[in-house]
């Protein structure tokens, strides 16, 4: 995790955003970074000196000297056009391959910082989008040094470089071209950044109004149809492309103004080069010679297209800087108060004899950013053996306690486990009691066998299709391909009533003392709901204390305690 | 793959506007890349041999060369980016379009979020086609024989050097391209196969948390992402090797002309003037070739989307079959050997297990004939096992899908699907959804009748009527298809597991509600597994075993 301070500030300046937050994980280590530079240099110094090279070469050949005196310009001239292809070859390996290297330390360290943060800080219903998104920021962070950084200090170098020996033999000429790459490549920045952004900002902003415009019309094409408001709905659409059109006609590009200026002043700075050296009466008055004159002339050229470079990188930068944004507003680095210290508190549970297995009084859970406690005053003792059904409507907090019991979010008042309050564990300890089957559980794009085996990874062959057995699954999986039943990305191919029972075999397996059904038939058709829920109860060991969160009903002999949770607790019923 | 895709031309009429201005364009730029060389070719050489008198004309030539060529340039800039936002437009309006016409038998199979995707941010990537490619594509077309013949014209050495060099190019990337095919797939996969393993990872997150697993995970991303990393590079080095022909080819011939010139210049076969016009042309021929080469990946990506909208596009319509007739309000529900064809969702639990499967089609089942009636003022309750085609043939009676045999409903119809599908808006636009003129006191007396008093009319919902709960939003969704009925004054209702998200007691209050609905009248059609329900029906129609 990031040991730098953490300020709300926006940082200013591309630097600025490099010191904090991800940013700052996704720049390799100098020592990475030198050879791909080095290589960058080399290719851009090649493109100025073939250009200014052949011309030297063309007009010294033309005073007709003898042969031999061009030899040199002419290994030259064909060193730099092998030189100028080959470093950039040379330079694009060395960068990719310090990027690839770089993106394992930035995924594992976005990982790190997601850890206690999830799920408690992620919204259930969007969780899937916010983490999709996060991935593919995750992934344009590679583009800051490839695209942002590299390209801006290769060509910084060699312009620098090149207005240098320019000024060396031309001061004047030095200073034309300085002058003109400051003004010409401060505008095209400048029109870039302005037109760029302000258009941007506007055009995400329709962008989204039109997506969600045609997925409401797409996802609910059937009801809109049935209510004949169809019509009305595909207008809206019209309109909102039609407004994302005009706006998109109405912002010009920022990179092809910045494209045309660097065109002009390219041209700018050859033509006054050619009037200071013309005003100077030409090379014979001036002594400098003919060739170096004409060298002089084309070399502003070939300068400003190493420039070009400047304005793109810059563009990539402010791309760059969203996704970073976005990143760390997920993978924020400070802790909500809602979310419990994972580390703090002893690794060990040391049950106390007599105590109930569970018992909460006056506990109380708020969600994330919530303003009020979403549940509170909750009383609930189970012991081993006991079946609790916690039920009551969608949305009146049953998951938001059931996070808590596994220390996903914090809680205030008394949870003890054997007598001992949770709050003195750590959050790896009570999970190892405390197990829980979610609403939506994940199943690993991988065979059935891995997403049995990281509940326990030392569990037999014998052991698992035992467990599976145990939760219905023995036929499911023998008539596919048993263990090794790929189960699919997002467990696609798996159903939901399936997946439940994937997620008990997996709890199953970790041989969790207490172990809480979150909605179990959240995703199951309303008529296979109730045979599923007798199903799974049933395969739970006697010895168990069982929590099922459930707004389907339990059938009531598998019941020991039924209960509803309310906005102020839960009641018996 | 192809440069150009005509479909293009054909579904998007946009584009020719924008083909001919950039031809347009293209050839202004053309003249003011020559204008430039040869202006500046010509300063160099009056200022070299000393004619200075002829110096400010050409200088000003080469002014009005240079603002020509960066005016055009950015002009091609701002052309393309037009074009791809029409083009956009008009691909995702005739997508639209099409999919209406297709209806919901088409959209029921497909992945509405993929559809949405495909149809938005989906077609985003042609705006790197249109930006990256093809302006550079039309100056290949256009400014390239130009360049190349003009240095002919003016040397003819140079031109044959040019002209042997050029082909080498565009055999090179074939050549490269025929040998690294495979691996580039190969390469594709595993770049995204890392993405997605990692993303597969995050979401696992809380299920890793659970069973204690999340440190180990942090040490598998880094070697899984080393592992992808050499193995890539292995791939890159052959696939640079493409830009590094490109490169090559550029500098070398600019080497080659500007050696064989020098030579020739020293014996005098060659102006000084000639020279330098050839030198400064030369890369500037080069210079469109391997713009295109650059943006081969973009131009890939754009025309993939685009194939993505044709394939919607080219989509034939299922054949029509049975309308519905239309008959007096106070008329029985009738269903007569209504059968529909249906092809099975993507989403999972939706196995057709009835079902046969329809021989002459791919995937495709039938469910039915069945025959139902609904008398007015009765309350029936559809029941049957699951995938037996309850919710389809209740789709087929509001008109959503073809079905066969006959199917007679009597007046309007009201219905509630199984799925809320609330849309983005206030409560009371959802539930006075098709109704031009909302009346606020109905859709109160909705709401209350749902048991939704508690929902506030006013109150705002996001995409997909986010921010409320299941329950909420299956309560909004009966109100809904409540105020629609009173509305058209329907005689039939049809609701498909209208309280699958309740509670019971939420259970008993909508079922009270639909029973004032039979007394006033109106026959009722409810799918239900839930036994409160099918107690409180008049009757229960089971459906199973009916299936051809």
């Amino acid at each position: 995790m990031s040991a730098e301070p953490v300020t709300s500030a926006r940082p200013s300046g591309v630097l600025g955003a490099l010191r904090q937050g991800v940013l700052a994980s996704a720049l390799p280590s100098r020592k990475r970074w030198t050879p791909a530079i080095s290589f960058g240099v080399l290719a851009d110094i090649c493109v100025v000196a073939l250009l200014g090279l052949s011309m030297w070469l063309i007009v010294r050949a033309g005073e007709q000297p003898p042969i031999l005196h061009l030899t040199f310009a002419i290994v030259g001239v064909r060193a730099f056009a092998i030189g100028r292809a080959a470093f950039r070859y040379a330079e694009r390996l060395a960068s990719h391959d310090a990027v690839f290297r770089q993106l394992a330390t930035v995924r594992a360290d976005t990982f790190e910082r997601l850890v206690p943060l999830t799920p408690g800080t992620l919204d259930e219903q969007s969780r899937g989008e916010v983490l999709t998104r996060l991935v593919d920021d995750v992934d344009e962070l590679q583009n800051l040094p490839l695209r942002v950084v590299q390209p801006l200090i290769t060509s910084g170098i060699v312009v620098g470089l090149s207005i240098v020996v320019v000024a060396i033999l031309s001061p004047v000429s030095g200073l034309i071209l300085l002058l003109s790459v400051l003004i010409g490549g401060g505008l095209a920045v400048l029109a870039s950044n302005r037109v760029a952004a302000r258009s941007e900002e506007r055009l995400a902003g329709l962008r989204a109004a039109l997506a969600v415009e045609v997925s409401d019309l797409l996802a609910s094409a059937d009801v809109l149809r049935a209510f004949g408001a169809l019509d009305a709905k595909r207008a809206a659409v019209r309109a909102a492309d039609e407004k994302l059109r005009l706006a998109q006609r109405r912002t010009v590009s920022g990179e092809g103004l910045a494209a045309g200026v660097l065109s002009l002043f390219s041209g700018v700075a050859t033509l006054a080069v050619l009037w200071f050296l013309a005003a100077g009466g030409g090379p014979a008055a001036s002594g400098m010679s003919a060739p170096l004159t004409a060298a002089l002339i084309v070399v502003p050229a070939a300068v400003f297209e190493v420039f070009a470079a400047t304005p793109v990188a810059l563009q990539a930068m402010r791309r760059v800087r969203a996704s970073a944004e976005r990143v760390d507003e997920i993978a924020r680095p400070d802790r909500p108060a809602e979310i419990p210290d994972e580390a703090a508190g002893s690794d060990r549970w040391e049950p106390v004899p007599g105590e109930p297995l569970v018992e909460l009084s006056g506990v109380s859970v708020r969600r994330v950013g919530a303003e009020r406690d979403t549940v509170s005053g909750i009383d609930l003792r189970v012991a081993a053996g006991d079946t609790v059904v916690i039920a009551g409507e969608s949305g009146v907090g049953k998951s938001t306690l059931a996070l808590a019991l596994v220390r996903f979010l914090e809680y205030t008042g008394s949870y003890r486990l054997s007598g001992v309050e949770a709050k003195t564990l750590t959050g790896r300890a009570v999970r190892r009691v405390v197990g829980l089957c979610e609403q939506s559980p994940h199943l690993f794009d991988s065979d059935l066998r891995q997403n049995l085996l990281f509940a326990r990874d030392t569990a037999s062959e014998a052991e698992l299709h035992e467990v599976l057995d145990r939760v219905g699954l023995t036929s499911w999986a023998a008539e596919r391909n048993g263990l090794d039943t790929r189960v699919g990305e997002e467990g696609a191919l798996v159903s939901g009533g399936q997946a439940q029972r994937i997620a008990l075999a997996r709890a199953l397996l970790a041989d969790v003392p207490v172990l809480i059904f979150d909605e179990p038939t959240a995703h199951v058709d309303p008529e296979r709901a109730q045979a599923l829920l007798q199903d799974l109860l049933g395969a739970v060991p006697a010895d168990r204390a069982v929590i099922v969160i459930s707004h389907t009903p339990v059938p009531a002999e598998l019941v020991r305690q039924q209960l509803t949770l309310t906005p102020t607790g839960l009641a018996a019923g | 793959m192809k440069p150009f895709d005509p479909r293009l031309a054909v579904h998007a009429k946009a584009i020719r506007g924008t083909l001919a201005l950039g031809g347009l364009l293209g050839v202004l730029k053309t003249l003011a890349i020559v204008g430039w060389c040869w202006f500046l070719s010509q300063s160099i050489t009056s200022l070299i041999e000393g004619s200075v008198a002829a110096l400010p004309g050409l200088a000003a030539g080469a002014a009005a060369s240079v603002i020509l060529r960066s005016v055009t340039a950015w002009l091609i800039d701002v052309n393309a980016e037009r074009g791809a936002s029409r083009v956009k437009e008009q691909l995702r309006q005739a997508s639209l379009d099409k999919i209406d016409e297709l209806g919901q038998s088409w959209l029921g199979g497909q992945s509405q979020a993929e559809v949405t995707v495909r149809v938005t941010r989906g077609l985003d990537a042609l705006d790197r086609y249109f930006s990256g490619y093809l302006p550079q594509l039309v100056m290949t077309v256009i400014a390239t024989p130009v360049l190349v013949l003009l240095i002919l014209i003016a040397d003819l050495p140079s031109g044959i050097t040019v002209i042997i060099v050029f082909p080498v190019i565009p055999m090179f990337m074939i050549l490269i391209g025929l040998a690294t095919q495979g691996v580039q797939d190969k390469q594709w996969t595993a770049l995204t196969g890392l993405s997605r393993s990692f993303l597969d990872v995050i979401q696992g997150l809380p299920t890793l948390k659970i069973f204690g697993r999340e440190r180990k995970q942090v040490d598998r991303i880094r070697v899984l992402t080393d592992e992808y990393r050499s193995r890539t590079m292995k791939v890159l080095r052959v696939t640079f090797l493409s830009g590094f022909v490109l490169d090559l080819a550029g500098t070398f011939s600019v080497a080659l002309v500007a050696v064989t010139i020098g030579t020739r210049l020293v014996d005098g076969s060659v102006l000084l003037g000639v020279g330098l016009f050839v030198l400064l042309l030369v890369p500037e021929a080069f210079v469109p070739i391997r713009q295109v080469g650059a943006g081969f990946h973009a131009s890939a990506e754009g025309l993939a989307a685009a194939e993505d909208i044709f394939d919607i596009l080219e989509t034939r319509p299922h054949q029509d079959s049975g309308a519905i007739q239309v008959t007096a309000r106070g008329q029985d529900l009738v269903l007569d050997g209504v059968s529909v064809r249906h092809r099975p969702s993507a989403a999972p639990g939706a196995a057709a297990a009835l079902a046969a499967l329809d021989s002459a089609d791919t995937g495709e089942t039938r469910i039915g004939p069945a025959s139902i009636r609904v008398a007015p003022g009765e309350i029936v309750a559809l029941t049957g096992p699951s995938g037996v085609g309850k919710s389809t043939l209740v789709q087929a009676a509001v008109g959503l899908l073809p079905f066969a045999g006959a199917l007679s409903v009597p007046g309007a119809v009201s219905w509630a699907g199984q799925r809320p599908a609330l849309i983005a808006g206030t409560v009371a636009e959802n539930v006075a959804l098709g109704d031009a003129e909302p009346d606020a006191e109905r859709v109160r007396r909705a709401l209350a009748a749902a048991d939704a008093e508690q929902i506030a009319p006013e109150r705002v919902l996001g995409p997909a009527g986010s921010g409320l709960s299941g329950g909420q939003a299956q309560r909004v969704a009966i109100a809904r298809c409540l105020y629609r009925a009173w509305r058209l004054d329907a005689g039939a209702l049809l609701l498909d597991e209208p309280t699958a998200a309740l509670d019971r007691t939420s259970e008993a209050r909508v079922f009270e509600a639909l029973r004032a609905e039979a007394d006033a009248g109106r026959a009722v059609l409810i799918v239900t597994h839930r036994e409160a329900l099918r107690d409180r029906a008049d009757r229960i129609v089971q459906l199973e075993g009916v299936l051809a």
